[in-house]
């Protein structure tokens, strides 16, 4: 492809050059350099095999096997992709967010006056003056910008829009708040007792919960050999996409908003700013590009309606990226799990019966929880045939960062919980553990905890083959 | 403050505020974005660039200390006929997903094989410690950077 398009640009370069033979001399020009284009040759077509097998299905999938390049690829290679703060607009200006530094407190008052009055700020803004001042992909429970609560460390209080960067940064600094400190909790198994500081009064800090049940674990537990307890907790992560959350806002006259936004999901985003701007969706268009990685920490709405109401009130589009400060105290993260595993089992390593508890802690607001619970106590037996089961699990408000989708939704933290104890209870009962999986794994027509029915099962060959290949049996002597 | 420096081989000058640093310069008044905005304290990489042949952050090192000194970006690297080894290979491996860390990358492994076409797997790790990458597993990339070293060693030796 490369060298097809080499040849029509050299032909294209020679044929600029050619004099005109039949022009009078005096009327001859000297051949000009020809002005090369910039040639970025992006159309690189898959190439399919030719020498498939003659298997109708095979014919019928031949990018299977295949390496795929990436469209895009070449365009980040030449640092020619337009992320969002590569973006810039006419009479474009920044904004900035002030942040809470308490992680639970009252607001008793803001004031911006002295931020207004410095040089090139030309609006601020506080969630009174948002139409609907909350969101959230499941429950509505997160203001966009605080103005009554804080409930943690990183919450949005008001923005600043000045015509620089800097500019907008210095005027956060005098932007006046006054809070009243009010009792934290921050490890959620304190937040489940009911003595606990309630993160959102009136309400119970238990705000999500699944139970998943099959057989009768109790008896199953009497019934076996061995039963085995064990509790794994996982810590909070940040996703710590290499691009920062980034949106431009721009309201235009007649009263329609376009933004530019990193968002991952564009549709649920322009639901959640038709409803916080108080506008309808014909009004509102949301254009995402590529994003600069998201790992789910791009899913929901961020700073984008300050960034429009900020646009509404200077009649200029608005760019708001965040620092790298601002994606760690106030996108959201992975949910710490505090996981309990109790596991009857028969000497030969069958599993009888499983209990199991899971503790989410959902941080400050809901975010993607309810989704992260429902995988997490679905997957949270294993791939494993137990026919007594008892999963438990509850979301729990603490005053920490929120915590919302990442990579999995609860399954890597609940995987990490089974197989350990998986190989505790290997361990303990003196048989290889690669054995004690292969005893208990799922096999077609197995059902899962949720009842349904597995196709396709190949997780015992998948786990004979690995082990083949990379010497298991050699590994363990 | 004026800073006057030349940038992928034409000589450049923009009128900045002292506190800017290289990156802002780089993307806000001579419009090349391809270096990015990370963290802004020099730990991502993203905004790797070459100064007089070494790899600097560029969110780290002040326009004003850039003047009089040679630049290379991103930008400076391909030809309009032609991808310089390192984004072919990239491109061809898989080493960019998202893209946001490659410039910074493939810039970094710029400054190494210019240096040393024939680096070790541990000579890539090493000059790529400051490049954070969140999609790839820097496999690919490593990868990539070895095959470029292999490309540009031949084309050397035959010129």
């Amino acid at each position: 492809m490369a060298t097809k398009t080499k040849e029509v640009l050299e032909s294209k370069v020679k044929d600029s050059e050619t004099e005109d033979p039949t022009a009078p001399d005096n009327l001859k020009v000297p051949a000009k350099p020809a002005l090369k284009p910039v040639v970025v040759p992006i159309d690189k077509p898959v190439v399919y095999p030719l020498d498939l097998p003659e298997s109708e299905i095979r014919l019928r999938t031949p990018a299977v096997g295949q390496r795929a390049t990436r469209p895009d690829g070449r365009l980040h290679g030449l640092g020619q992709t337009q992320y969002i703060d590569d973006m810039t607009f006419p009479h474009m200006i920044f904004a900035k967010i002030l942040r809470s530094e308490h992680a639970h407190a009252k607001i008793l008052s803001i004031d911006t006056n002295e931020a207004e009055a410095m040089p090139g700020v030309l609006a601020t803004l506080t969630g009174d003056e948002i139409p609907v001042n909350s969101f959230g992909p499941t429950l509505q429970d997160q203001p966009v910008l605080a103005n009554e609560i804080v409930r943690h460390a990183g919450d949005g209080i008001a923005a600043v829009a000045a015509l620089t960067e800097q500019q907008a940064s210095d005027a956060l600094a005098k932007i006046k708040v006054k809070y009243k400190p009010l009792p934290t909790v921050f490890d959620p198994l304190e937040a489940i007792k009911d003595d606990a500081p309630k993160v959102h009064a009136p309400h119970s800090n238990i705000y999500a919960s699944k139970t998943i049940k099959k057989g009768d674990v109790e008896k199953a537990l009497k019934e076996s050999d061995q039963v085995f307890h064990k509790q794994f907790k996982t810590q909070m992560v940040e996703h710590v996409p290499l691009e920062p959350h980034s949106s431009v806002a721009m309201w235009d006259a007649n009263g329609r908003v376009t933004i530019y936004s990193s968002l991952g999901r564009i549709t649920l985003g322009r639901d959640d700013l038709a409803r916080t701007l108080g506008k309808p969706m014909s009004k509102i268009r949301l254009i995402g590009t590529i994003v600069g990685g998201n790992f789910g920490g791009k899913n929901e709405i961020t700073t984008e309606p300050i960034l429009a109401m900020l646009s509404k009130k200077t009649g200029r589009p608005v760019k708001g990226t965040f620092t790298r400060g601002d994606e760690f105290i106030s996108s959201t993260t992975r949910h710490p799990f505090v996981m309990d595993y109790t596991t009857g089992v028969k000497k030969d390593g069958q599993i009888l019966g499983r209990k199991i508890r899971l503790i989410l802690d959902g941080g400050s607001y809901c975010s993607w929880t309810s989704t992260t619970l429902g995988k997490g106590g679905i997957l949270a037996a294993g791939p494993y045939n137990i026919a007594n089961l008892l999963v438990e699990a509850h979301a729990v408000y603490t005053n920490k960062t929120t915590t919302g989708a990442m990579r999995g939704f609860g399954a890597p933290q609940v995987c990490f919980a089974y197989e350990s104890h998986m190989d505790d209870m290997a361990h303990a009962l003196g048989i290889d553990p690669l054995e004690m999986r292969l005893r208990n794994a799922f096999n077609e027509g197995s059902v899962s905890p949720t009842g349904q029915l597995l196709q396709s099962v190949a997780i015992k060959e998948s786990l004979q083959q690995a082990a083949e290949r990379f010497g298991w049996k050699e590994s363990t002597k | 403050m004026i800073v006057k420096l030349k940038v992928n081989g034409e000589i450049r000058s923009a009128d900045v505020p002292p506190e800017t640093t290289l990156l802002k310069l780089l993307r806000e008044h001579l419009n090349l974005t391809g270096a990015k905005l990370g963290c802004d304290v020099g730990d991502c990489g993203t905004c790797t660039v070459i100064v007089d042949g070494n790899s600097v952050n560029s969110c780290l090192m002040l326009a004003g200390r850039a003047s009089g000194r040679e630049v290379t970006t991103i930008e400076g690297l391909a030809s309009s006929e032609q991808l310089h080894p390192l984004q072919e290979k990239f491109e061809e491996l898989g080493a960019l997903q998202c893209g946001f860390c490659g410039p910074g990358m493939i810039i970094s492994a710029k400054a190494l094989l210019d240096k040393n076409p024939e680096p070790t797997v541990f000579e890539v790790k090493d000059a790529l410690s400051g490049n954070l990458c969140r999609c790839t597993g820097y496999t690919k990339i490593i990868e990539a950077i070895l095959d470029a070293g292999r490309i540009m060693g031949t084309a050397e030796a035959k010129s």
